[in-house]
C-alpha cells in the first residue's frame, strides 16, 4: 500500500506534464479526425472543385456550373488567385475550372473556346476532369449538329440553343444501375479505425512518457539503494510497482475508450466497436511494458524526453497510425512488421472491412493480438534480465 | 575576449548532448520518419489501374471494346486492368478484394457490381455510364440524320438513306472532337514539402535552447555558474553577446546539416533561389534565438521546466503550422489567419512555402519581416532582464 | 593598516524578513577575515550584497576605497570568489573550466597557462586536469570549484562554505591553499559554520546571527566574552556533595557540575587551576580515572552570546 501511495504521489506531482499531453494529444486526433472527414463514400465521391466563371451566367455556360454542381463539391474560396493557389495546394480543391469570358457565343458559334483548368494531378482531379470532358464533347456534338443546320454563321437563337441545353442534359442524365454487396457502414467504420489507429500514438506517448516519469522517482540511485536495503522483499516492491503502473495505463486506455464513443459515435456500439476496444487494451498492455522496459533502461530524464518521441513518432510514422497503411511504401511496411504496433493497426484496418464476424474472419485479428501479447512478453523479459543486473551493480 | 567566450560557449554547447539531441538529432530522425511514411502519399493519390472483371451474359459488342480499348496495354490513357469470368468466379474475386467491381453484359443496360464506395468505383460507374451515353448519343444523332435525309422526298417515295455511312460520319464526329484544356497550375504542387518545411521551422525553433543555455551560462540568477561569469571584470554585453553568436551559429550548423541531409538523402525541394533561402534560414534561427532569450529571461522556472515549456511552445507552433497534417496549417491561413502573426513556426514554413510555390516574392518577404518583427518584440520583451545586473534575490 | 572592504550600514529586507540587519565592518589588508554564522545567519546574503549581485536596501560598499557597483570592473579585476555551491560547467574539462573563467580575467596566454597551471597545483588537481567534473568526488570538485575562483591572482578572495561535506583530505588541503594565498598576500573573507576551521585559519573573526554581528575580534579576543577561561573533567567515581561545596572554595572556580560519574569544573580566570584541582583530589583521598584541561571554544562564545549551540 506504500508504495502504491507513493505512486499516486508522485503522479499528483506530474499531473501537469500528463494534463498537458493529453490535451494535445486530444487536440491532434480531434483536428485530424476532421481532416480525414473527406475519406471515401459513394455519394461522397464528388471531387472538390471551384469554377471562376468570368462569362455571364445564364444560358450553356449555366448549364454547365448546373451540371458542375451536380456533380462536384463546391468549394467557397476566396475570390483571389493567390487564395485559389493555397486551396490548390493544400488540396482543399483538387480542381479549379476557368470559364471564359463569353464562353456562352463561341460556344454557339461553334469555336470550342478553350477552356482554363488548375489541378492538383490527384485521382480526384483525374475525376473531375473527365466529368468536365464528358460534358464539354458532349456539348460540342449537339452544338455541331444542330447549330450547323440553321446557321453556321452567326450566333444560334435561343430555340436551338435550349434544345442543345435538353439534349445535353438528356444524354449526361443516363445512368448505370449498381450493386453494391457491402452493407457495412463505411464512414462509421473508417472513423473508428482511423480513432484508434491514431491512439497508438496516444497510448505510447502517453504511457511511456508517465510511466518512466514515475519509474525515474522510484529509481533514482538513492532512493533505490534505500529500497534494495529495506525488509521489502524487491520483487513485490517491484510486483506492486508494475501494478500501480498498470492501473495507470488501464486508466489511460479507459479515458480513449470512453473519447471514442463521443468522437466515433454509434459504430462502438457494434460487434466491431467492441474488438477495436479489445485489441487497443491488448495494445496498452504491450505499450505499458515498454514504459517499463524505457523506464528501466534510461535514467537520465533529458533523454528520456528524447526517447518518448523518437518510439512513439516512429512506430506510429512506421506501421500507418498518422498515414493510411495501404499509401505506406512495401520497405517501409516490411520494417514494420518488427513493430508491435504494426500488428495493433492491421488488426484495426481488418476490422474496417469485415463483413461478417465468425471463427474464420476474427481469426486473423487473434493472430495479430498474439503477436502484440508476444512483444509484451518479449519485453518483459528483457526488463527483468536489466532489472536483475542492474540490482546487482547497485 | 570575445573570441575566448565565444570559443567556450560553443565548446559547451556541442558538449552538450541533451541539446544535441533535441536541435540535432531528432530533426534529422523525425525528417526520416516523414520521408518513410511520406514518400509515397502522393503516388498513392494518382488514379491507379483499376482492376475489374466483365461477365458476358449477353452480348454488348459496344461496351465490350469500348472496354477493351481502355484496358489496352499500349493505350496511354489506359483506366482498366480486364479479365472475362464467370458471375461465380467474379464475385469470388470482388469478395477477395481482388477487383474493384464487375460489368455484367446485358443486352440493353449492363449492370455494375462493386462492394462499397470508393473512388475506383466511381471511375468504373461513370465510364460504364459515359459509354453507355455515347451510344445513345450516336443513336439519337444518327436517328436524326435518317429523318432528315429522308425528308424533303415525297410522301411514299423512299430513297433509303445510307445508315452505314451516316454512323460512320457520327462516329468520326465524335472521334475528332476530343476535349482538351489548358493547364495553368503552378507546377511545384508537393504539399508533402511543407512536412519538411515544418521541419526546418521545427529546428530553427529549437535553437532557442541553446539560446537559452547560452544565456543561463551567463545571468546570475539562473545558476552558480551564470553568477560566476557575473563577477568577472567582463563586460555582461559583450559576454552576452558573444555567447549568443556562439549559440547562434551551433544552430546554424544544426540547420545546415538538416538542409544537406533533406536535399540529397530525402530529396526535398526547396525552390531554386539559394540566397532567400539562405536568408530565411537566418532569420528563422533568429526567431528561435530570441524566443529562446525570452523564455529564458521572462519565466520564472527551472532550467528543465524552461527547456520543457520551450519544446512545447515549438511543437505547438509547428502543429499550427502543419507538421503533424497540412490540413492545419490552411485552416488557420484560411480562418484565423491572425495565429500566424504570433507563430514563428508558421512565417518560417510559410515562407519556404512561398519561395517553393509561389512566382512572386511578396508572401516571402513579408514572413522575413514578421520574423524580424517577432525576433525584435522577443528581445525587447526580454531587454530588462538581461540588463540587469542586481537582483533582489538569487 | 589600510580597509579593503568597507560596509557601511548594510540592510537586506526579503518582503518580511531582515536578512541584515544594519552590519557595518571593514576587512583589513593581508588579513583572513572569518565570518562565523549558523545556517542562515545572513553570511552569504552579505557576501553577494558586497559582490554587487544583490539589490540591498541600505547602506554603502566599499572596495579598495571605491564604491562597488556591477560595472566596477577595475574592482572585480582583483576579486575572486568561491560560492558555496559548485559554480563549473558540466561540459568543460578541470582545465577548460579553469581556463575559460580564468580567460575572463587574463587576457595575455601565456600569463594565462602560468597561472591556471599554479591554480591546478595549488589545488592539487595535477592527475586529473582531463577529468570532466561528473568524474571527479566531491572533495575534487571542490578544489576546482576554488580553483575557477582564484587563478587569476585575485587580492580579494571571497570563500563561502568551501568545505561543506568535504572529506577531511581535502579539507586539510584546501584549508593550506587558503594559508598559501594569504601568504601571497590576498586578503581574503571566509564564511563558515565550522568554528575550528575559523580558530586556526582566521586572524578577525565576526559572529554573525539573524543578520547581526553578534561579537568580533581576534579568537583570543572573542573568547574573553566567555565569561569562563579554562573548563577541567574528570571521570570519578561517587563524589558527596559536601565534597562539591568544599570545591567551590577554590579559588577561581566558577561552577561545578557532577552527574553520572563525571565531574566538570569551570574557571573564570586564574593559572595553574588543573595542578590545584589535583593538589585538591588528591588532598582529600579522591581517585580519579581520567583527567583533562580544554580552553573554551567559539561555541561556548556563541553559547554565551545567544543561549543557542552554534552547530546545527
Amino acid at each position: 500500500m506504500t508504495v502504491f501511495k507513493t505512486f499516486l504521489k508522485v503522479l499528483n506531482k506530474c499531473k501537469f506534464s500528463v494534463i498537458l499531453n493529453t490535451v494535445i494529444l486530444l487536440i491532434f486526433a480531434g483536428v485530424n479526425m476532421q481532416a480525414s472527414d473527406t475519406q471515401m463514400n459513394f455519394e461522397a465521391t464528388k471531387p472538390d472543385i471551384l469554377i471562376v466563371n468570368q462569362d455571364t451566367n445564364i444560358g450553356i455556360t449555366q448549364n454547365l456550373t448546373k451540371y458542375l454542381e451536380g456533380n462536384c463539391e463546391i468549394i467557397a474560396v476566396k475570390d483571389n488567385e493567390d487564395a485559389i493557389n493555397d486551396a490548390l495546394f493544400y488540396r482543399d480543391v483538387n480542381y479549379v475550372i476557368y470559364i471564359p469570358q463569353n464562353y456562352r457565343q463561341d460556344v454557339l458559334k461553334g469555336e470550342n473556346p478553350e477552356i482554363q483548368i488548375k489541378s492538383t494531378g490527384d485521382y480526384q482531379a483525374s475525376y473531375a476532369e473527365m466529368l468536365l470532358a464528358r460534358y464539354v464533347k458532349v456539348q460540342n456534338i449537339y452544338v455541331k449538329e444542330l447549330v450547323k443546320q440553321t446557321d453556321n454563321k452567326t450566333l444560334a437563337d435561343e430555340k436551338v440553343e435550349n434544345e442543345i441545353i435538353e439534349k445535353i442534359n438528356q444524354t449526361i442524365s443516363k445512368q448505370t444501375e449498381i450493386e453494391m454487396t457491402s452493407k457495412l457502414d463505411t464512414t462509421g467504420l473508417e472513423k473508428a479505425t482511423f480513432y484508434y489507429n491514431f491512439a497508438n500514438y496516444t497510448l505510447l506517448a502517453g504511457a511511456i512518457l508517465v510511466i518512466c516519469l514515475i519509474l525515474f522517482s522510484f529509481h533514482e540511485e538513492k532512493i533505490r539503494k534505500r529500497t534494495i536495503v529495506s525488509s521489502m522483499k524487491y520483487q513485490k516492491h517491484n510486483r506492486i510497482l508494475l501494478l500501480s503502473n498498470g492501473l495507470f495505463a488501464l486508466v489511460l486506455w479507459l479515458f480513449y475508450v470512453l473519447i471514442s464513443f463521443f468522437v466515433v459515435g454509434n459504430v462502438m456500439f457494434s460487434t466491431q466497436g467492441l474488438i477495436y476496444i479489445v485489441n487497443s487494451f491488448v495494445f496498452t498492455l504491450c505499450a505499458l511494458t515498454i514504459a517499463v522496459l524505457v523506464g528501466n533502461i534510461v535514467n537520465n530524464k533529458n533523454a528520456m524526453s528524447g526517447i518518448v518521441n523518437v518510439i512513439a513518432l516512429g512506430s506510429s510514422f512506421l506501421c500507418g497510425a498518422f498515414v493510411p497503411v495501404e499509401w505506406l511504401p512495401d520497405t517501409v511496411l516490411k520494417i514494420a512488421h518488427c513493430l508491435p504496433s504494426y500488428w495493433y493497426i492491421q488488426s484495426n484496418e481488418i476490422v474496417k472491412t469485415m463483413e461478417e464476424l465468425n471463427l474464420e474472419t476474427l481469426k486473423p485479428i487473434m493472430i495479430n493480438m498474439g503477436v502484440v501479447l508476444l512483444f509484451s512478453i518479449g519485453f518483459v523479459i528483457v526488463t527483468n534480465l536489466i532489472a536483475r543486473k542492474k540490482r546487482k551493480i547497485a | 575576449m570575445f573570441y575566448h567566450n565565444f570559443k567556450y560557449a560553443f565548446k559547451t554547447l556541442f558538449r552538450d548532448k541533451m541539446l544535441i539531441f533535441w536541435t540535432f538529432a531528432f530533426p534529422i530522425i523525425l525528417g526520416t520518419f516523414f520521408n518513410m511514411a511520406f514518400s509515397n502519399i502522393e503516388n498513392s493519390e494518382k488514379l491507379d489501374i483499376i482492376s475489374i472483371a466483365i461477365v458476358e451474359k449477353e452480348e454488348n459488342e459496344i461496351m465490350k471494346q469500348a472496354f477493351e480499348t481502355l484496358s489496352d496495354e499500349e493505350n496511354e490513357d489506359r483506366l482498366f486492368q480486364t479479365q472475362y469470368e464467370s458471375e461465380e468466379r467474379a464475385k469470388e474475386l470482388l469478395e477477395n478484394d481482388e477487383i474493384t467491381g464487375y460489368l455484367v453484359l446485358l443486352k440493353e443496360e449492363p449492370k455494375v457490381v462493386i462492394k462499397s464506395n470508393g473512388i475506383n468505383e466511381t471511375i468504373l460507374k461513370y465510364v460504364t455510364e459515359e459509354i453507355m451515353q455515347n451510344t445513345e448519343m450516336i443513336s439519337d444523332i444518327v436517328e436524326k440524320r435518317v429523318q432528315e435525309s429522308m425528308q424533303g422526298y415525297p410522301e411514299g417515295i423512299y430513297n433509303m438513306p445510307n445508315v452505314e455511312n451516316i454512323y460512320e460520319d457520327v462516329m468520326k464526329m465524335l472521334e475528332d472532337n476530343q476535349v482538351e484544356f489548358k493547364n495553368i497550375s503552378n507546377s511545384n504542387l508537393s504539399y508533402t514539402m511543407i512536412e519538411f518545411y515544418t521541419l526546418i521551422a521545427m529546428t530553427c525553433l529549437y535553437g532557442g535552447i541553446l539560446g537559452m543555455t547560452a544565456i543561463n551560462h551567463n545571468l546570475a540568477n539562473m545558476g552558480n555558474v551564470g553568477k560566476r561569469t557575473s563577477i568577472t571584470p567582463t563586460s555582461k554585453g559583450k559576454i552576452i553577446f558573444s555567447s549568443l553568436m556562439a549559440s547562434y551559429l551551433a544552430q546554424l550548423i544544426g540547420l545546415a546539416i538538416l538542409f544537406v541531409y533533406t536535399i540529397f538523402v530525402l530529396k526535398v525541394d526547396y525552390g531554386t533561389n539559394l540566397p532567400l533561402i539562405v536568408l530565411l534560414s537566418l532569420t528563422g534561427s533568429l526567431a528561435g534565438l530570441s524566443l529562446g532569450i525570452a523564455v529564458a529571461t521572462l519565466i520564472k522556472a527551472n532550467e528543465n521546466a524552461k527547456i520543457g515549456i520551450l519544446i512545447a511552445v515549438t511543437m505547438l507552433g509547428c502543429f499550427l503550422s502543419g507538421m503533424m497534417g497540412i490540413t492545419m496549417k490552411y485552416m488557420i491561413d484560411k480562418n484565423v489567419p491572425i495565429v500566424n502573426l504570433v507563430n514563428p513556426a508558421s512565417m518560417i514554413t510559410d515562407g519556404f512555402y512561398a519561395l517553393y510555390y509561389y512566382d512572386t516574392l511578396d508572401r516571402y518577404f513579408l514572413n522575413i519581416v514578421s520574423l524580424l518583427i517577432f525576433s525584435g518584440v522577443m528581445i525587447i520583451l526580454s531587454i530588462n532582464g538581461l540588463r540587469k545586473q542586481k537582483y533582489e534575490a538569487l | 593598516m589600510n580597509h579593503v572592504i568597507e560596509v557601511k550600514n548594510l540592510t537586506k529586507e526579503y518582503k518580511t524578513l531582515k536578512a541584515i540587519d544594519d552590519l557595518s565592518f571593514e576587512v583589513r589588508e593581508g588579513e583572513i577575515l572569518g565570518l562565523l554564522g549558523p545556517n542562515g545567519s545572513g553570511k552569504s546574503t552579505t557576501i553577494n550584497c558586497i559582490l554587487s549581485l544583490l539589490k540591498f536596501s541600505k547602506g554603502s560598499i566599499q572596495i579598495f576605497g571605491k564604491e562597488m557597483t556591477p560595472n566596477a570592473y577595475d574592482i572585480k579585476k582583483e576579486l575572486g570568489v568561491i560560492f558555496q555551491e559548485v559554480a563549473v560547467f558540466e561540459e568543460l574539462t578541470v582545465y577548460e573550466n579553469i581556463d575559460y573563467f580564468c580567460g575572463l580575467y587574463i587576457k595575455d596566454k601565456k600569463v594565462r597557462k602560468q597561472y591556471i597551471e599554479e591554480a591546478i597545483e595549488l589545488v592539487g588537481l595535477e592527475e586529473f586536469k582531463k577529468f570532466y567534473p561528473k568524474q571527479l568526488s566531491g572533495g575534487l570538485l571542490r578544489r576546482l570549484n576554488i580553483a575557477c575562483g582564484i587563478a587569476h591572482k585575485p587580492k580579494l578572495i571571497f570563500l563561502d562554505e568551501p568545505t561543506v561535506a568535504v572529506d577531511p583530505q581535502s579539507r586539510n588541503n584546501i584549508l593550506d591553499g587558503i594559508k598559501k594565498l594569504r601568504d601571497n598576500g590576498a586578503t581574503i573573507v571566509y564564511t563558515t559554520h565550522y568554528m575550528e576551521e575559523v580558530e586556526i585559519l582566521c586572524d578577525r573573526i565576526i559572529i554573525l546571527d539573524k543578520g547581526k554581528i553578534l561579537a568580533q575580534g581576534t579568537s583570543d579576543e572573542l573568547k574573553e566574552l566567555a565569561k569562563i577561561e579554562e573548563k577541567v573533567t574528570v571521570e570519578i567515581n561517587q563524589l558527596e556533595d559536601s565534597m562539591l561545596e568544599k570545591m567551590k572554595k577554590i579559588e577561581h572556580i566558577e561552577e561545578v557540575n557532577y552527574t553520572e560519574n563525571t565531574l566538570v569544573v569551570t574557571y573564570n580566570k586564574g593559572e595553574n587551576n588543573l595542578g590545584n584541582l589535583i593538589e585538591f583530589l588528591k588532598r582529600e583521598n579522591l581517585g580519579y580515572s581520567k583527567i583533562y584541561s580544554e580552553r573554551p571554544t567559539l561555541n561556548d562564545v556563541f553559547l554565551e552570546l545567544t543561549g543557542k549551540e552554534l552547530r546545527d
